[in-house]
């Protein structure tokens, strides 16, 4: 087998997706220097709750908000700090969000991006983030009504847990990398209520084929699956745009339909392998160990595609 | 005068076992039989547990003997590893302990120690244990490890050879009995490890015997201050002394400098200048270095779990046997760590205001493992190499130059707070403490401050070489010893004196802009890219694979 060593390449699209700060990788993402930002850090817009608890702020709250171009196209985009509090929603931090997708109404871009990094809620400012979910999503709802894609990037440290599962289950469109994880209920969430019989989360190997990219892609909850380099985010964007499904009642109720068929299909599987087994995986335990190439030709094998209705 | 008693004393042991075994080899279920019938109150037992490998069937069945025929063991052994280890000191079956390292038990054998379960000998260093195993602590009985065997007992140690022909040798050949536990019986071994005649008992054990992969460092929790440290390291001291033949410490710090080699130390131009020949366990993190052609060859105290492919692919820079995987040697590989290297480099919990620096606290009694070997000057080395003699130099001294000896480059790389914020850098070391309280004549200490040459932190590099008095040495080390006390304790004036002389450099000093220690400059960031380093031939245990 021919492997390729990670690239020693210090070109800015080659840089990990994972390991760069929010701010990289929203500047590698887009056009060279067309980032603008909205309430940036010298404005600073930060939380009024953490100081209660003696918790440091940030300046940006962990949420950066901006306008700039992809491929020369008019974008609005969000991207999450994952090392500020795991990227976890607070007042500011969701506001800044729900603002930008009120603004697309206005601004009417070619697509709205959401580089999510979060393990879901902030817990000291529970109230206030969680109702910013929830006018998230009803956002996300009405800009996608209103024909603009929201697209979902998925690929960084805390992964997108929580409230951040639930938004990213309203997009469009999600990209994914192995190093990606998307679910509601996190892996500690899942063990301190049903046991480490139930789910081990120091069990690493289990997180990831639970909740990891390839899984997710595998059972059409992410429509891509890339390498973990800005530059295959970037790429794996700009394909999304044109071929976002549109958001009307036949595309929610074909969703529907999809996710009641995948329960009775899937509902009774004991391990993630079960059911890369029953899509038609020959040999499921080496699905972990394939390169982004070698899992693109096992998907295009498969019997049936991932289908994804959203 | 009879000149047979131990001999005798062995065949009537041999004779007592025999109805438990089939020839030599005894199922796993007879183990307790086995050792009630071999093992004698007051017996000086070497259970195998080292850093790595355990004996662990046999602990098991050891702990599960009758405390009545089986009591007062002195154990001798380098680690304490298991639970089983120390279970058998409550349970009144070994009372006495010589020993090396203890790291997962180091809190468990504290509070023993304290309650004077345990009666303690010393905590030696490997190779000082070893050669007590030839002089006045030669085991009675040794159990020990291995892979497979066949049925005149031929053992295949496997990659983790370790200590296994330490024990063996002095145990055999001294009327002592030696069991082997192995993972399985077979008409013929991949290699002869240890030859038959110096096994009595071999016990097919109920599952493998257990590894620990203690030599894996997972990439991605390699923080950008420990690669600062790196940097200041491979160009402060990689690079100005042409360090060729050196060993590491396992912690992250040291495996930042690894994962630099092929990145940042390429740039600088030192390839085939540094970081050529090693005495190392086969740390995943060296992957990315070896694949780049940095490394001439490695000989290994053990063996790392997951690594035996890659190994098995490159004989070129291991010691392989003739089956091809790997041939470990603890006491060879220290030796060659004390005698035959120009660097240590490893990490530590403490450093006081001389240098000594030690990883027992209070709590804690975590033993050495091999830092104190190769982390000391040899004075019995003859040989010149050009690392050594500037080293010697820089030491200084008066007479001949022709009668100076070299210097080892011992260095301490060491953030200034450790784990949970507390303060490496200290007035008193705990292990006074601990010595005070146990009533010991000797302190644990794991590195004595006249073998300490440098001591690296992200503050930068105190050159201890070059103090003259011991002032000047205590100011070169509170000079780099950041916001601690130690630190915040420092004479101003002088540290700049000491850093005008070169005797404390900061990155600065060393043309390091710390804004550039960046994790884009790690070779690997996550284990899995040591796996495609390795061309796949890497397989890291479960709990590092997040794919």
């Amino acid at each position: 087998m021919d492997w390729k060593p990670v690239a020693l390449s210090t070109a800015p699209l080659d840089q990990s997706w994972y390991e760069a700060s929010a701010r990289a990788r929203l500047a590698g993402l887009l056009d060279a220097d067309t980032f603008e930002e909205f309430i940036g850090p010298a404005q600073r817009m930060m939380s009024p709750h953490l100081p209660l608890f003696e918790l440091p702020r940030a300046f940006d709250d962990g949420m950066i908000v901006g306008r700039g171009r992809l491929d020369g196209r008019d974008v609005l985009v969000a991207a999450q700090e994952g090392r500020f509090m795991g990227g976890a929603f607070g007042e500011i931090h969701g506001a800044k969000l729900v603002g930008l997708l009120r603004a697309a109404l206005a601004v009417k871009p070619a697509a709205l991006l959401i580089l999510f990094d979060t393990g879901g809620v902030r817990l000291q400012e529970a109230n206030a983030g969680e109702t910013a979910i929830a006018e998230i999503m009803r956002a996300i709802a009405v800009t996608r009504a209103a024909g603009i894609p929201v697209i979902g990037l998925i690929g960084g440290r805390a992964g997108c847990y929580g409230g951040g599962g639930l938004i990213a289950g309203t997009c469009a469109h999600l990209v994914i990398s192995e190093g990606g994880r998307l679910s509601v209920s996190g892996p500690e969430v899942i063990e301190t209520n049903r046991g480490a019989e139930e789910f081990d989360s120091r069990d690493r190997a289990l997180v990831w084929r639970t909740m990891g990219g390839k899984h997710r892609r595998l059972i059409g909850a992410a429509d891509a699956f890339v390498d973990d380099t800005i530059g295959a985010f970037r790429a794996a964007a700009l394909a999304a745009i044109p071929t976002a499904p549109t958001f009307d009642l036949a595309s929610l109720e074909a969703e529907q339909a999809r996710l009641e068929a995948r329960l009775a299909r899937f509902g009774d599987a004991q391990d993630a392998t079960e059911i890369w087994g029953r899509l038609g995986v020959n040999d499921p335990a080496a699905v972990p160990g394939l390169t982004t190439e070698a899992f693109d030709t096992l998907l295009d094998s498969l019997p049936e595609r991932p289908h994804h209705a959203r | 005068m009879d000149w047979h008693q131990e001999r005798t004393a062995r065949e009537a042991r041999l004779e007592r076992a025999r109805p438990h075994a089939d020839g030599k080899i005894v199922p796993a279920a007879r183990v307790v039989d086995l050792l009630e019938a071999i093992l004698q109150p007051g017996d000086r037992v070497c259970l195998e547990g080292d850093n790595q490998k355990q004996a662990d069937c046999l602990a098991r069945g050891l702990s599960a003997c009758d405390p009545s025929r089986v009591h007062d063991l002195h154990m001798v052994q380098s680690g304490i590893v298991l639970p089983e280890h120390l279970d058998i000191f409550e349970q009144g079956i070994a009372r006495r302990l010589d020993y090396s390292y203890s790291g997962p038990q180091g809190g468990r054998i504290a509070r023993m120690l304290y309650g004077g379960q345990i009666e303690l000998g010393a905590v030696h260093t490997y190779l000082e244990l070893f050669a007590r195993y030839f002089v006045d602590l030669t085991p009675n009985v040794a159990l020990i490890a291995g892979v497979s065997a066949d049925r005149d007992g031929n053992l295949y140690t496997g990659p983790n050879t370790e200590d296994t022909p330490t024990v063996v040798e002095a145990t055999a050949f001294k009327n002592g009995v030696v069991v082997a536990q192995v993972n399985e019986v077979v008409d013929r071994v991949p290699r002869v490890d240890i030859p038959g005649d110096r096994i009595d008992f071999v016990v097919e054990a109920d599952r493998p015997f257990y590894v620990e992969p203690l030599f894996t460092r997972d990439p991605a929790a390699v923080t950008e201050t420990q690669i600062l440290m790196a940097m200041m390291a491979i160009k402060g001291i990689y690079a100005e002394y042409g360090i060729r033949r050196l060993n590491h410490g396992i912690g992250f710090g040291t495996a930042a400098i690894e994962l630099l080699l092929p990145t940042y130390a390429e740039r600088l131009g030192l390839k085939g200048r540094i970081a050529t020949h090693w005495a190392l366990n086969p740390h995943p993190s060296l992957i990315p270095a070896i694949e780049s052609g940095w490394v001439k060859q490695i000989h290994c105290f053990g063996s790392e779990v997951g690594m035996d492919r890659y190994i098995r692919a490159r004989p070129d820079v291991f010691f392989t046997g003739s089956d091809g995987s790997l041939r470990s040697n603890r006491a060879f590989c220290q030796t060659a760590g004390l005698y035959a290297c120009d660097l240590f480099i490893g990490s530590t919990l403490q450093i006081d205001l001389q240098g000594h620096s030690s990883t027992v606290t209070t709590n804690r009694v975590a033993g050495f493992g091999g830092a104190p070997n190769m982390g000391s000057d040899p004075h019995g080395r003859r040989h010149p190499s050009d690392t050594w003699m500037k080293a010697g130099r820089e030491a200084g001294g008066t007479g001949d130059p022709a009668l100076r000896r070299g210097r080892k480059l011992v260095v301490q790389l060491v953030e200034t707070f450790g784990d949970k914020l507390v303060p490496t850098f200290v007035e008193r070391l705990d292990a006074l403490e601990l010595a005070r309280k146990l009533d010991l004549e000797l302190a644990p200490v794991m590195v004595y401050a006249d073998d300490v040459t440098h001591i690296v932190t992200e503050e930068g590099i105190a050159n201890l070489l070059l103090c003259r008095t011991l002032d000047e040495r205590e100011q070169a080390i509170r000079g780099v010893a950041g916001y601690t006390d130690v630190g915040r304790g420092r004479d101003h004036a002088e540290v700049e004196r000491l850093r005008a002389r070169g005797v404390i450099r900061r990155p600065e000093d060393l043309g390091i802009e710390p804004l550039d220690a960046d994790r884009s400059l790690l070779a690997a960031r996550s284990i899995k890219d040591l796996v495609h380093w390795s061309g796949g031939l890497y397989e890291p245990p479960a709990k590092f694979r997040n794919w």
